[in-house]
């Protein structure tokens, strides 16, 4: 067993703890529903949170993915709301998505302008077109044909469920079984190695932000269908929540290490956590507190994890 | 000397600085008089006392992102005890006591039990805000004694005191960056971490302290914070991490090599300062200031990026 | 390439520069440029004052609600001096600073929305949060019959609106014995989180009858989150924004409290500039409390890009 896997398992079991924790504090946790309603949340944040553990595995991080949301969101939403036309809609939200993702990657992989900084300028200057695209008013009432990738259902489990579990086979596929997915791990370990070693770096970075403004870019439409409205900061308080499923997911800012269905247990932790919070009605003054304590102790967790792993190997367990 | 070698010897964050502050002069007629650029300064002062120890975080390879809470709580507290005890002494002290102790958890988090520092501070972030939201009761904590607003109102010297303690902190950093055996492990903390342990050093004390000191200037920028309020308000400092790091960036400090460079920092400060101020003087509608922030911080590195490769 | 940029810069703020108008300008500051209710606040100011041939400069910050930028904000308008200021602070009590600095310019500033707890004012516009989530409240009890379970979606904890309206409305369920209070949760004014606390509230609460939003935003979120699961409930609200209408007139909402940012926004600009040209003003105008609901929601359904300033005579004075 490697030392990624020994902390993905603690990981799973933390969570499984926290569970067993909710269920015995409130005796609707364990229902259908409140299962479907987690999951159905969690989604929401593992889109977001799916491209940009891409972009974590490279040693970069993208702080522009809840502006990202929103002006494609915006302009998505009053293109639909115009002409009525879903497909225009989704190709808007996925195109500005993707092409933001593509600015990133040419100024990170050209420009070599350090991610955080790149992307924390972009941040600010897609929040500005979003505020002045929007003028303070929200655009809403969305086509029924287009709702259902948000709200409708496939043999009892709802979409965005089905789209979260294909992303996340689909991605972990991508990551950990093709050629493009080793160079990225290759790239985030140590960038001039991989590139001695013939990694087409530049271009797989620019892949690599392409990929998250596209994934943002979904999960942009996807919010369009749930909450069948778009305002200028629809996504602007959702990019720490994201940043902190990949970190607690188990990537690491120092690039190479991380996997997708770390980031999705990430994401099931922070939404159980205020799924948790809201059963229990714990005091809103309380919740901010209750979230950093929770995120404190499972890194702490996987650090001993680590740690624990490591010291056996070293007596030769 | 020709135009162009000047302008390449210049650092990027004080040829935007130059350019804005010239560009301004021209545009807009309260923008050079002395009282807009003392306006400058003050507006300025808060995010400066933050941002200056945050090079240092960041240095270290690290990032405070918890550090705008810890100024809320410190300054909620600070409110509390003067409120309550109706000494101001005390007060400072007491928000001083909460700036240090954050900042020493995240150091120990952080140095100690060895966790990411983003994670670590994120969660520190969520636990502090609760506090400030908790210790306030969710409202503004007000009716401060009237000698604590002298710390944002008052002179010495003919000299507003925000400035004249700018000035002080900026020299005790400064010293301690550049003039001690302290600021060289800092140097070396970024990006050469091993050869500070092969060295013998115990680097996990001086990443500690980068944390501590932190905590205890977000502290003395809660003073400043409070007084300019007169008021403690149990979310007002959010985000104020986000400025501070956006004002290190643009000043020119590495997030990948650990190359600092503190006078960038304070030129990052006055630029985004001098960028709000004017595009308020000009009546610029708000969406386009926070583009304008936004192309600004990219700008300061392309420009940098363009200096290192002139011929 | 430096100098190319050089000059870029200047021309654009060259440009800026000569943009200026003459004649006279009211600086109005509203908390944030994501609120439907600030902005129709906004449209009603310039609306007002190009009525009265005088033109507006918008301060918002760029970082919603944000108490330092507004001081900031201050601080500039102070040294441009302008004929007069609208003025809705991010926070009544931390931004009375900013007020006195205004005082201290001779600049005449009225105070729109919510209540400064300081600070000279030539006249305070608004509407009590208190009265309109009481009144907007009880039409949700009497729609229940007085009897029920009932669940509170909050607003941001520390803001003054929020904390209002969450009285108003435990007071105004405490005046039905019959009603439960089941549970009370922040959804912070957004509509996500609206929709996602009040999913979380269903799964222990499924048998509720009504829930209270304190905005619009998190009621219509509460909306999607009852239909999605196959629940119903009456919803209300406070704003009653566009969607809300919408939703009232298609028989899916109960009622909105008004709190008629458009009217502030207009009255407050009126008296502003009366004020600069030293003409009589009244030193508070209190809004009706209107609770929109389908039988009186037409007047509300006209955007408000269209709607008229009240002319001078037909404001309500006291």
């Amino acid at each position: 067993m490697s030392r990624a896997l020994a902390q993905l398992l603690a990981r799973v079991l933390a969570v499984l703890a926290l569970c067993a924790v909710l269920a015995l504090l409130s005796d609707v946790f364990l229902t259908r529903g409140n299962i479907v309603n987690v999951l159905r949340q969690t989604s929401l944040l593992f889109f977001l949170a799916s491209g940009l553990t891409l972009v974590v595995l490279t040693a970069g991080l993208d702080l522009s993915v809840g502006a990202n949301i929103s002006l494609a969101a915006c302009v998505a939403g009053t293109a639909m709301k115009a002409t009525g036309e879903p497909l225009l809609g989704a190709a808007l939200g996925l195109g500005i998505g993707a092409a933001v993702g593509l600015c990133n990657g040419l100024m990170v992989a050209l420009l070599r302008i350090p991610s955080f900084i790149a992307t924390y300028g972009m941040l600010w200057v897609l929040q500005g077109a979003a505020y002045a695209y929007m003028a303070g008013q929200p655009v809403y009432g969305f086509p029924r044909a287009f709702r259902l990738i948000g709200v409708g259902t496939v043999g009892g489990i709802p979409v965005p469920i089905l789209l979260m579990a294909a992303v996340l086979a689909l991605g972990s596929v991508f990551t950990a079984r093709t050629i493009w997915g080793q160079q990225i791990y290759a790239i985030g370990a140590n960038a001039t190695a991989a590139r001695l070693s013939g990694v087409p770096v530049k271009r797989r970075l620019i892949l690599v932000y392409l990929l998250s403004g596209a994934t943002t870019g979904l999960a942009a439409l996807i919010f369009l269908a749930r909450l069948n409205s778009a305002e200028a900061d629809i996504g602007g308080e959702l990019t720490l929540p994201a940043i902190a499923a990949v970190l607690i997911g188990g990537a690491s800012l120092f690039g190479g290490v991380g996997s997708l269905f770390g980031t999705f247990i990430g994401a099931l932790l922070l939404t159980l956590v205020l799924n948790g919070m809201n059963l229990l009605e714990v005091d809103a003054r309380w919740q901010p507190f209750v979230t950093g304590a929770i995120i404190l102790a499972a890194v702490w967790i996987d650090m001993r994890t680590g740690r624990m792993f490591a010291a056996r190997a070293e007596k030769g367990g | 000397m020709s135009a162009a070698s000047l302008a390449a010897r210049t650092p990027g964050a004080a040829f935007m600085l130059g350019v804005l502050a010239v560009g301004f002069a021209a545009a807009t007629p309260g923008f050079a008089s002395l009282p807009n650029l003392v306006n400058v300064l003050l507006q300025s002062s808060v995010l400066l006392l933050i941002a200056l120890p945050m090079t240092l975080v960041i240095m270290t390879e690290g990032l405070d992102l918890s550090v705008g809470a810890v100024l809320t709580l410190a300054s909620v507290v600070l409110a509390l005890v003067a409120t309550a005890s109706g000494s101001v002494t005390l007060a400072i002290l007491a928000g001083l006591a909460v700036g240090f102790s954050c900042g020493a958890v995240n150091g120990w988090l952080v140095a100690g039990l060895d966790l990411p520092p983003f994670v670590a501070t994120l969660g520190t972030l969520g636990m502090v805000q609760g506090v400030a939201l908790a210790a306030s009761g969710g409202q503004s904590v007000v009716g401060l004694p009237p000698t604590l607003l002298v710390w944002y109102g008052g002179h010495v010297a003919m000299l507003p005191l925000p400035i004249v303690i700018v000035a002080l902190a900026y020299t005790a950093m400064h010293v301690l960056l550049y003039r001690t055996s302290f600021g060289s492990h800092v140097f070396a903390l970024g990006g050469n971490r091993e050869a500070l342990a092969f060295a013998g050093i115990r680097y996990r004390g001086t990443l500690a302290a980068v944390y501590a000191l932190n905590g205890l200037m977000a502290g003395f920028a809660a003073i400043l914070f409070t007084a300019r309020l007169d008021a403690g308000h149990p979310t007002a400092g959010i985000g104020t991490e986000f400025d501070a790091i956006a004002a290190v960036a643009v000043g020119g400090t590495s997030f990948e090599r650990g190359n600092g460079w503190l006078p960038g920092t304070v030129l990052g400060v006055l630029t985004i300062g001098v960028l709000r101020n004017g595009l308020n003087l000009l009546a610029v509608p708000s969406s386009l200031h926070v583009a304008c922030i936004g192309v600004l911080v990219i700008l300061a590195f392309v420009i940098e990026g363009a200096k290192g490769t002139a011929p | 390439m430096r100098r190319t940029l050089l000059f870029a810069v200047l021309g654009m703020l060259a440009a800026a520069g000569t943009a200026r108008a003459d004649g006279e300008t009211v600086a109005v500051f509203t908390k944030n440029q994501t609120n439907p209710f600030f902005a129709a606040e906004r449209v009603g100011a310039e609306r007002a004052a190009a009525a009265m041939g005088a033109h507006v400069i918008q301060y918002v910050p760029t970082k919603p609600d944000s108490i330092p930028e507004q001081l900031s904000e201050i601080d500039d308008v102070v040294v441009k001096k302008p004929s007069a200021v609208v003025f809705v602070p991010v926070d009544y009590k931390a931004m009375v600073p900013g007020v006195q600095r205004l005082n201290a310019a001779g600049i005449p500033v009225v105070n729109i929305t919510d209540r400064s707890a300081g600070g000279d004012f030539v006249a305070f516009v608004g509407a009590s949060d208190y009265e309109i989530a009481k009144m907007t409240a009880r039409r949700l009890m009497h729609a229940l019959g007085g009897k029920g379970k009932v669940i509170i979606l909050e607003g941001v904890r520390g803001a003054l609106t929020a904390q209002d309206r969450l009285r108003g409305f435990k007071d105004a369920i405490a005046e039905n014995p019959g009603v439960t209070l089941v549970a009370s949760q922040p959804g912070n004014y957004q509509r996500l989180q609206g929709m996602q606390v009040m999913e979380n509230l269903l799964q222990a609460h499924p048998d509720v009858d009504g829930v209270l939003a304190a905005n619009d935003a998190m009621a219509i979120g509460a909306l999607d989150a009852l239909a999605d699961s196959g629940h119903s409930a009456q919803v209300i609200g406070i704003n009653a924004t566009r969607e809300a209408i919408d939703a009232i007139k298609a028989g899916k909402m109960l009622a909105s409290g008004d709190y008629n940012g458009f009217l502030q926004g207009c009255i407050g600009t009126m008296i502003a500039l009366r004020a600069a040209r030293h003409e009589s003003v009244p030193k508070s105008v209190a809004l009706p409390v209107v609770v929109v609901d389908k039988s009186n929601y037409q007047p509300y359904a006209v955007p408000v890009e269209k709607r008229a300033c009240p002319k001078w005579e037909d404001v309500p004075q006291h």
